[in-house]
């Protein structure tokens, strides 16, 4: 699978944050208020009482995952093959076994098969600006909505928690997130005498990778966020800081990169879930000023895997791949 | 190359040569300036003394692994894409005897563009060889339809290839909108770049482009006597159906090669023939001997712009070349009259 994302999806993921206005609230989960068997739930696309326990549920983009793993009712799910390598069998499994009612994109929102789907609640999970592809009025018509969509990468924790909980699948959304904490403490107590020591950096492969450029993802990205969690430092930030993953990503010139990376003792890059190598990042090791950076020389270059999970489960298996990739740090 | 008789200049041509060399040797002085600045600036900013140690006196530094490595081909390819771009509109527009032609004109472009579509669609245009093989492949077997089918008479040829880029167009566009992952590997290839081109396969569409370069030279003297008309041509003793036909394998080779290796470029091949029109004073030869200078010199510079007008990254040079074309075919039109034209 491609790592690469649409445009129209970073792009949209990017004017996510400059429409905050009509993003959910700080807090995060239900309000207070609750009446019997509803509960008013705080989402992108304002208050909305919504079922305390729904029993059937309707879940598209990026909540596609999160509610797979935590167990949620589904009842109709979108297309979401970006998800599919990140996925355990079983999850694929009940993921293509769900019936289909809406495409890889916003707009291939298949409403009559919503409605089939005789759902009692509907999550969306993509970014606010890409409701405007949907026609939300008519979903309402079938059932609550609730928008939850991506923001900055490594919002993806408490995003994946906010789906979990509207759908009432918190118990065993909880248990993988308990599992990914204790996973992760475990390898920041591994490398705890190597990798905060060490200033890292990382070639990423998704978003608009233009030719003669390559993706930088700093400290907070879908490419660092994990490792992060095990102690890595990525250092530096994006010259002109921008919406969503723009705040914590840029796309510079090949030529920049000396001044981008001349500095890290540890680079790592992503690579395809079967890891293979992008072609933006191929382009990238292919380069003789890759070549002339001080981390390369020194053989200090680490491919890492599942960089784009977005869910706890998910983020087990990148925790999986870092271990695997950074373990020769711990011979030297 | 052409059995067509020694095709006296135009009398004004021969009055002017003495200048026309002058402007020439100008414009070589000109492009070789603006090619040592095109390796001096960028995200990375060297020093026009270090651009020169780095091409004569390589020591591996950073600075100059970005002359010799990465802008070093670069404006070596500028120099062949916009030379073949320039050229080729010189040569449609004498051959259409149409100021309005360029060399997209003859569904080249276009035919590149619906082979890399269905390239990308089919999994098979990976990597910049794939797209490169895929455009070649479009390139040349729209031209070779347009061709057979409008061979007998230029309006004919513009005709056919205006309607073929309608046709290739529109089923491409369709395939792009059924098929997201398709559209997106067609955009970034779809707007113009001469960058990250330095590990690709070139060695083999720059040697087409040299050599239709020194073919279009040669022909260039027949094609004098085919501006004046064919009837007028004929009686020259030029071999205007054979003229012809050659002509079309150069603008067939040079544009798509152009196209292939960096992509649709707008404007280049349009404007520069306008913009040498004047100097070369009605000459054909000299239309194409400015055109190979003035193509060139123009990419490189449009190519720097694209590296310098944002903070981060770059702007395609395709972009820039649409964003200078426009204004800059206003001005000749301006300049020069509508009699130029």
């Amino acid at each position: 699978m491609s790592i690469r994302r649409t445009s129209g999806l970073v792009g949209a993921v990017s004017l996510a944050l400059v429409l905050a206005g009509c993003g959910s609230s700080s807090e995060g989960g239900p309000d207070t208020a609750e009446q019997s068997g509803t509960r008013v739930f705080t989402a992108d696309n304002g208050k909305i009482t919504i079922p305390a326990d729904p029993k059937r549920v309707v879940a598209t983009g990026y909540a596609v995952p999160v509610m797979i793993e935590a167990g949620a009712p589904l009842v109709g799910i979108s297309s979401w093959q970006r998800g599919e390598p990140m996925m355990t069998d079983e999850d694929l499994a009940t993921y293509k076994k769900l019936t289909k009612v809406a495409g890889e994109q916003a707009a291939e929102t298949n409403y009559e098969a919503v409605a089939e789907a005789e759902p009692d609640l509907i999550v969306i999970g993509v970014p606010a600006p890409v409701l405007g592809d949907i026609d939300v009025k008519r979903l309402e018509s079938i059932a609550p909505v609730v928008a939850i969509g991506p923001t900055v990468p490594s919002a993806w924790r408490e995003l994946s928690r906010k789906q979990a909980d509207a759908a009432g699948a918190l118990k065993k959304f909880d248990a993988a997130q308990d599992a990914y904490e204790a996973e992760a403490a475990e390898l920041a107590a591994k490398y705890k005498d190597v990798l905060p020591k060490l200033k890292l950096g990382h070639v990423g492969a998704y978003g608009e990778v233009a030719k003669g450029t390559f993706q930088r993802e700093f400290g907070g990205s879908w490419g660092t966020n994990v490792a992060e969690d095990v102690g890595a430092k990525y250092y530096g930030k994006v010259k002109e800081s921008g919406p969503g993953s723009r705040s914590v990503s840029e796309y510079p010139s090949i030529e920049e990169l000396p001044a981008a990376f001349g500095e890290a003792d540890v680079l790592t890059y992503s690579v395809n879930a079967d890891g293979s190598v992008p072609e933006s990042v191929q382009y990238v090791l292919d380069s003789k000023l890759w070549k002339n950076l001080p981390a390369v020389k020194a053989g200090k270059t680490f491919p890492i895997r599942y960089t784009e999970a977005a869910t706890y489960g998910q983020a087990l298996k990148t925790l999986d791949a870092i271990d695997t990739s950074l373990a020769p740090l711990l011979k030297r | 190359m052409t059995t067509a008789a020694p095709v006296s200049e135009a009398p004004a041509a021969g009055r002017t040569v003495v200048p026309q060399i002058a402007l020439l040797v100008g414009g070589l002085v000109l492009l070789a300036a603006v090619a040592v600045l095109s390796m001096g600036v960028g995200a990375r900013p060297v020093p026009p003394a270090e651009v020169v140690r780095a091409l004569f006196d390589h020591h591996g530094t950073d600075d100059h692994v970005i002359v010799r490595d990465v802008r070093g081909p670069r404006a070596l390819l500028a120099v062949a894409v916009g030379a073949a771009l320039a050229v080729a509109g010189a040569l449609i527009q004498t051959l259409a005897r149409n100021p309005l032609a360029e060399p997209g004109i003859l569904g080249v472009t276009a035919g590149a563009g619906f082979a890399i579509t269905v390239g990308s669609a089919l999994g098979l245009a990976v990597g910049q060889a794939g797209e490169l093989g895929f455009a070649v492949l479009g390139s040349v077997l729209t031209a070779l339809l347009v061709a057979a089918v409008g061979r007998r008479s230029p309006l004919r040829l513009v005709l056919t290839g205006v309607a073929l880029t309608a046709v290739l167009s529109g089923v491409a566009l369709g395939l792009r909108l059924m098929l997201p992952d398709v559209f997106d590997a067609y955009r970034f290839w779809s707007v113009g770049s001469l960058a990250a081109r330095e590990q690709a396969p070139l060695a083999l569409p720059v040697a087409a482009i040299v050599a239709s370069l020194a073919g279009a030279l040669l022909l260039s003297r027949a094609l004098n006597a085919l501006a004046l008309g064919e009837n007028v041509a004929q009686t020259l003793g030029a071999g205007v159906g054979r003229v012809r036909a050659v002509a079309l394998v150069l603008i067939t080779v040079l544009c798509g090669a152009a196209t292939a290796v960096a992509g649709p470029i707008l404007f280049v091949g349009l404007i520069v023939p306008h913009l040498v029109r004047k100097p070369a004073a009605g000459s054909v030869p000299w239309l194409v001997l400015y055109a190979m200078v003035l193509g060139p010199v123009l990419l490189l510079v449009a190519d720097i712009g694209s590296r310098v007008l944002l903070p981060t990254g770059e702007v395609p040079v395709g972009i820039v070349t649409a964003f200078l074309g426009g204004p800059m075919l206003i001005w000749a039109v301006r300049r020069y009259g509508a009699g130029s034209l």
